[in-house]
């Protein structure tokens, strides 16, 4: 395919999963309001919000690295949607996928996150560096289910590929992997809570303590780039976890569905549970998540 | 040739004769006292030279007209010539030494001492048991007299209990020289060899007093109170001439008598000395005071002489040798101590930081403890390497262990003392002056010292004139030591640069890849020394000594030379950490894991030698006997430098107490000189016959515990520079780890951590260190939005980080990629996890490096901070070119070192394709990713940019903070115990086990020295007490079954 092509239909893809993902968020945050009992949002909320932050008009700068962050954290978004295939068995939705497997995505999404920590700890606010080191800390235990999970799952299939993944689950429900390897399935599920960053483990935005932790110095455009990185990177999460555990999407549809579904499961939690304190967030990946990822490669040692 | 009974007959006529002349005055007295030594020792030193150089045979010396049994008889020999040379060279300088000493005290000082010198050299050449007996009288006499000279309780308590103790002692030689004569009918001991007297009850017995004679005249350890008092109690110079030449005297008496016993009794001299040998050192340990030590060490020195002796069938030939290298040695360095003593007078170890108001005397004393403890270029070097090599060579296993013990026990209280002396505070209020007559003699032994170090060497296959000239670099640049940094600098860059010109084209992979490293990392690490002012005193010749020693280890061809190299790099990189303003507890222990570790590689060397053909470095590969326990051994040796857990302790404080420049030195290059051992052995070990996966498992399982306790440690650091430290025990790791894999990629992964940790630690520490030099302290939280003031050095760690973090698209994630996929191939998925896991730990540290430093407030006092100086910027920015090749395109380096690793590692488990990296599992293209986030990073900079145009910068304290504006940075800057949610979680894992566990260890050795030290009470009737239990105790473990 002729790569200005690819690259028109990798732009479309970007712009359909923005879109979605700006609908996704109004759509689960409607949802968190009912539970709660609020009416909550109108479902354009967010289009309101992106125009508005990106039509202020005075804007500030801390710094030359201050600026960059926000770029860092859209580059990293872009990033995680070029290097994952978008739909199976389509050459026009596969992105870039082809110069990179799972190690090349697990190591991008700090990219965005790094960069953006550090753009952030420019603005010299304590709120952000707070955010910060509690982001890194349970990020860091994120890690342990969710490297088991994944080399449980190559050692299943004998490959780091996403596509190759992705095909072994094709021919109906039965392939997927939470049903073919549901231990290695149900830690990287636990693991997924951790890293969509709703509660119990949302202690690093923690609305009522540090505002809203890293981000608060960022404002206007500054901060429509990052709500925009934010919801990208909501609906890749959730396509990474479907590529993964439930057989990828070959349609547009099977991957709205399906990445709204993974999203609605963390949020499910989120609005069940309280949020943890970081030590017992970081504790409790050390617990059931890691016995079960332990468990999910002894099952294939032997 | 003048006879050997000139000797005598010189020194009794002067005797008589200052006796008469005396009346001519002190001076004369003395002046006449040293030119008779100087005529004994040009009488024993022709006959050395006719021995060595000439056809001289040995000669027999009669006395009276009559032959033996009748008479007396001498021999000279090539060892009596070579002993009664060692005897009187060190009477002569003794003689220079003391001579204002023996002036004060009357013209009969000079006649015991030539009387006591000359009764050595009798004891030396005398064939007669007798007359033994007699010259040993005569000496112990003399020696008692020239204690009792000194005033002080202390002399005359230390005279009186030597003159009973040897008095029992040579009561014993008496009866013994009885029971001989009774049995055989001759006191000529050539006689009582060839009578087979042990075949007899008596003869036995016999036997047993010579011997236990002979043996307690070398103070063996616990029967010798009276000896330590004797090196205390006496004059500083006496107790340097007691220490060598009666020392020499005493153990050649032994190695002479123990020919009458045949081999029966060289099993007990042995276990004796060994005793001897670990318990006088191990007393050592606990000793504050310098002469004691001393003391301790001279018999220590005694008991190895005596394990020596004991294990000669083990070394054949080679007993000469290894006597003569640890001989020459001891009596060399340890006299010069002595005498140094003398001068500085300082009592404590901790006084003796008054040294250095005099470098030279820094020099002098550093001379000698590097001498003592066996590092080259020193005599003591070879010794001990050909006697562990002979001793593995047949089985001498427990021995080697036992020396190496000792020489350990040795190590502790020697580099603690010039610990002192380099570091300690100095704040005394006295002083000591130098007088031409005392430091002359110190010169003289010194210089010998590297003299004959440099013709030993002459003798092993280190002789090549290529081994010494880095040293030769050395030693001009210690010449040149006044000149001001500027010139020193570049010469040692010039220097450097020449050497790395011309030993390029004869290298190629591994040692082309190690001596780039080496050679071009230290040319830039050193670049950034211009921005040092003054002179710098002492810094370039042992930072080239280090390099030296690198290059030295790259260039081996031999064990012998690698493990000169391997020496000489400690040396080197010793003085560099002992540098840093509170280094001194660190550099010890620094120290201390490297001579543990080097003992440890001698010995996996001396076992990899067993049935070898050839001393090459290729013996590695081809190890035949023991093969686990000899790559153990040598890997880990290896560990203790790369640091892995358990052995790390000395790390953090020593690269983090480091000079600026120094610590990227010792970090981002002296820890790779652990990797290329590690890599040799593991080379031995792939091409070894015999199954040492187990070995490569245990050493994987370090690895990845080694990353995983080195990232924990580095997040909860306060200094900047300990953090970076810790960083690089983990860094180490993920290598040791990487190569423990033992396949193509497992080895690729580890080549790309080396390189990468390379570049990435020389960055950040050098970048760290020029910004503690700015801003004057280690503490993150004392620093803060420094971005303002140095954005370039801002710049380097912000790429440093991410390089080290392993996020794409820089070259950290290559290594993170292919790290995957080899713990995948190979199937150690639970190390893996650890290690994937300490990856993610390895963003709290990173982050915390750079946001406390860099990021949020600035601090008041650093308002006016300068950007890093320009000579650590030009290092550092040139490796960040490096990093960011290597980043764009990995395959440039990458192809070559897999088609270097197919040598090793036959299996080809990755395939290029351009810029693509395939595997059996997964696929990546570093040149590729770089493009696409680069474009991406760039569009969406532009678009921003763009729509912000008109943003305008705001202060620092024009932040959203609770409807207030923070006026003081230093309460709102979050860096202080940042990670305190963190530590709340993972704190069992931060519990210092391996500290507790040494200093647990430390604690026990201590405990142990100081109980059995508690048997030296000082009272003289304990001590002979102790000699007769002694006695009998012996008997009944060596003949008491027998009769």
């Amino acid at each position: 395919m002729n790569i200005y092509v690819k690259l028109a239909y990798t732009l479309l893809g970007f712009f359909l999963v923005l879109n979605w993902g700006l609908l996704m968020s109004a759509t689960l945050r409607k949802i968190v309001a009912r539970v709660a009992g609020r009416h909550g949002i109108p479902f354009y909320q967010p289009w309101i919000d992106l125009l508005k932050n990106i039509g202020v008009r005075t804007t500030l700068s801390h710094g030359f690295m201050f600026y960059l962050g926000p770029v860092f954290r859209f580059t990293g978004a872009v990033g995680m949607f070029l290097f994952m295939p978008a739909l199976f068995g389509s050459d026009m939705w596969s992105n870039f996928s082809f110069e990179g497997d799972i190690v090349l995505i697990l190591y991008f999404q700090l990219f965005g996150m790094l960069g953006m920590a550090i753009g952030a700890g420019e603005g010299g606010h304590p709120h952000s560096a707070i955010g910060i080191a509690r982001g890194l800390a349970q990020h860091a235990a994120i890690e342990i289910p969710m490297t088991l999970g994944i080399i449980s799952l190559a050692i299943q299939y004998h490959t780091l590929s996403f596509t190759d993944i992705v095909a072994a689950q094709q021919g109906g429900i039965a392939n997927w992997t939470i049903f073919t390897n549901p231990i290695a399935g149900v830690t990287l599920l636990l693991a997924a809570l951790g890293a969509m960053g709703h509660s119990p483990f949302n202690l690093v935005k923690a609305p009522n303590e540090i505002p809203i932790g890293p981000p608060t110095e960022y404002h206007g455009t500054y901060l429509g780039v990052l709500m925009s990185s934010g919801v990208v990177l909501h609906v890749m999460e959730a396509a990474l976890f479907m590529n993964l555990l439930f057989g990828g999407a070959t349609n547009w549809v099977e991957f709205i569905i399906k990445t709204f579904l993974i999203n609605f499961y963390s949020v499910f939690v989120g609005v069940v549970f309280p949020r943890f304190k970081i030590e017992q967030s970081v504790v409790w990946f050390f617990k059931v998540p890691m016995a079960l990822g332990i468990l999910a490669i002894l099952i294939y040692s032997f | 040739m003048v006879s050997p009974i000139y000797i005598v007959a010189a020194a009794l006529g002067v005797g008589f004769a200052i006796g008469v002349l005396g009346k001519l005055g002190k001076n004369f007295s003395g002046i006449l006292t040293l030119l008779t030594l100087g005529f004994m020792t040009y009488v024993s030193s022709e006959w050395l030279y006719a021995f060595y150089f000439g056809d001289q045979v040995s000669t027999y010396v009669f006395t009276a007209g009559y032959k033996p049994p009748i008479s007396i008889n001498l021999l000279m020999g090539p060892q009596e010539a070579f002993m009664s040379t060692l005897i009187n060279v060190i009477g002569l300088l003794g003689g220079i030494y003391l001579f204002f000493n023996f002036g004060r005290k009357g013209r009969n000082a000079f006649v015991v001492y030539l009387v006591f010198i000359m009764s050595l050299n009798v004891v030396i050449m005398t064939r007669d048991l007798f007359n033994l007996f007699v010259f040993l009288e005569i000496s112990s006499i003399a020696t008692a007299g020239l204690i009792l000279i000194e005033k002080g309780n202390r002399a005359v308590g230390a005279g009186f209990k030597y003159i009973i103790a040897t008095s029992i002692i040579s009561s014993i030689l008496l009866i013994g020289t009885i029971f001989a004569y009774f049995y055989t009918g001759s006191l000529n001991i050539d006689d009582l060899v060839k009578s087979d007297l042990t075949t007899t009850t008596g003869g036995l017995i016999a036997v047993f007093l010579i011997l236990i004679a002979a043996i307690l005249e070398m103070k063996p350890f616990p029967a010798n109170g009276w000896g330590l008092d004797v090196y205390e109690g006496s004059h500083q110079g006496f107790s340097a001439v007691v220490s060598a030449a009666t020392a020499t005297a005493s153990y050649f008496m032994l190695y002479k008598l123990l020919d009458i016993a045949g081999n029966s009794w060289d099993h007990y001299i042995a276990v004796i000395g060994a005793v001897t040998f670990i318990g006088a050192n191990l007393l050592g340990v606990k000793q504050k005071f310098a002469r004691r030590l001393l003391a301790y060490s001279s018999i220590g020195q005694l008991g190895l002489l005596m394990l020596i002796l004991g294990l000669r069938t083990y070394l054949g030939d080679n007993l000469n040798y290894v006597v003569f290298g640890i001989l020459l040695t001891n009596l060399l360095a340890k006299t010069g101590f002595f005498w140094l003593v003398g001068i500085v007078k300082a009592k404590t170890l901790k006084e003796w930081a008054i040294i250095r108001r005099k470098p030279f005397f820094l020099f002098l004393m550093g001379t000698f403890v590097f001498a003592l403890i066996g590092f080259p270029p020193f005599p003591s070097f070879f010794a001990k390497w050909t006697f562990v090599m002979d001793l593995a060579a047949n089985g001498g296993f427990v021995w080697i262990a036992v020396i190496l013990t000792g020489s350990f026990l040795e190590a502790i209280y020697y580099f603690r003392w010039f610990g002192y002396a380099v570091k300690a505070d100095d704040n005394y209020n006295f002083s000591f002056n130098v007088r031409w007559h005392k430091i002359t003699p110190i010169i003289l032994l010194t210089a010998l010292l590297y003299i004959i170090g440099y013709l030993t060497a002459q003798h092993t296959e280190l002789g090549r004139m290529i081994n010494f000239i880095p040293l030769f670099f050395v030693l001009i640049l210690f010449a040149l030591d006044f000149l001001p940094v500027f010139i020193k600098n570049t010469i040692a860059i010039i220097g450097m640069g020449i050497y790395f010109y011309f030993i390029y084209p004869s290298l190629s992979d591994l040692k082309l890849l190690f001596e780039v490293i080496f050679m071009i990392g230290g040319i830039l690490t050193l670049i950034a020394g211009y921005a040092y002012k003054g002179k710098r005193s002492g810094f370039y010749p042992v930072a080239i000594l280090m390099y030296a020693g690198l290059t030295g280890l790259i260039e081996a061809n031999t064990t012998l030379q690698f493990f000169f190299g391997w020496e000489l790099m400690t040396a080197g990189s010793y003085f560099l950490i002992i540098r840093g303003k509170r280094s001194m507890p660190h550099a010890l222990s620094y120290m201390l894991f490297s001579v543990a570790g080097a003992y440890a590689i001698l010995a996996g060397i001396s076992i990899a030698n067993i049935g070898q053909l050839t001393t090459s470095l290729s013996i590695f590969n081809n190890i035949q006997y023991f093969p686990q326990w000899a790559y153990g051994l040598l890997l880990f040796g290896f560990l203790t430098k790369t640091a892995s857990v358990g052995i790390h302790i000395w790390l953090p404080g020593a690269h983090g107490e480091a000079e600026s420049d120094v610590s990227p030195m010792v970090s981002a290059i002296l820890l790779k000189a652990g990797v290329y051992g590690v890599i040799l052995a593991l080379i031995g070990m792939s091409k070894s016959q015999y199954d040492l996966s187990s070995l490569t498992y245990i050493l994987g399982w370090v690895g990845a515990l080694t990353v995983l306790f080195g990232n924990i440690s580095a997040v909860f650091q306060e200094d900047a520079k300990r953090l970076l430290a810790y960083s690089s025990i983990g860094q180490l790791g993920y290598i040791v780890f990487a190569f423990a894999i033992m396949t193509q990629l497992g080895w690729l992964t580890g080549f790309t951590y080396v390189i990468n940790h390379f570049m990435y630690k020389a960055v950040l520490f050098l970048t760290i260190g020029a910004v503690v030099l700015r801003v004057g302290t280690h503490n993150m939280y004392e620093m803060g939005g420094l971005i303002k003031r140095m954005p370039l050095a801002f710049v380097a760690v912000l790429i440093g980080i991410t390089s080290l973090s392993g996020v794409p698209p820089l070259s950290g994630f290559t290594g993170k990629w292919l790290f995957y996929n080899a713990v995948i191939e190979k199937g150690w998925y639970f190390q893996g996890v650890i290690v994937f896991l300490s990856g993610g730990v390895a963003f709290l540290y990173l982050f915390r490096l750079i946001q406390t430093i860099f990021l949020g407030q600035l601090k008041d006092n650093h308002r006016n901070v300068k950007e890093i100086s320009i000579w650590f910027l030009i290092p550092i920015y040139t490796l960040l070119a490096g990093l960011m090749v290597f980043s764009a395109r990995p395959q440039w380096v990458l192809q070559p070192l897999g088609d270097m690793i197919a040598n090793y590692m036959p299996q080809n488990s990755i395939r290029w394709d351009g810029a693509y990296a395939y595997t059996a599992i997964g696929h990546w293209t570093g040149s590729g990713v770089m493009m696409t986030i680069g474009s991406v990073f760039l569009i969406v900079f532009l678009i921003l940019k763009l729509s912000t145009r008109k943003a305008h910068k705001i202060k620092q304290f024009d932040i959203v903070y609770s409807g207030e504006r923070p006026d003081r940075p230093d309460t709102t800057h979050v860096a202080y115990n940042m990670y305190a949610g963190f530590y709340k979680a993972v704190w069992p894992l931060t519990v210092p086990l391996a500290e507790r566990f040494w200093n647990w260890m430390t604690e026990l050795v201590h405990e142990a020295a100081g109980f059995t030290r508690r048997i030296y009470s000082g009272n003289g009737q304990a001590y002979m007490l102790h000699i007769v239990l002694y006695i009998i105790v012996l008997f009944f473990i060596t003949i008491g079954s027998s009769i």
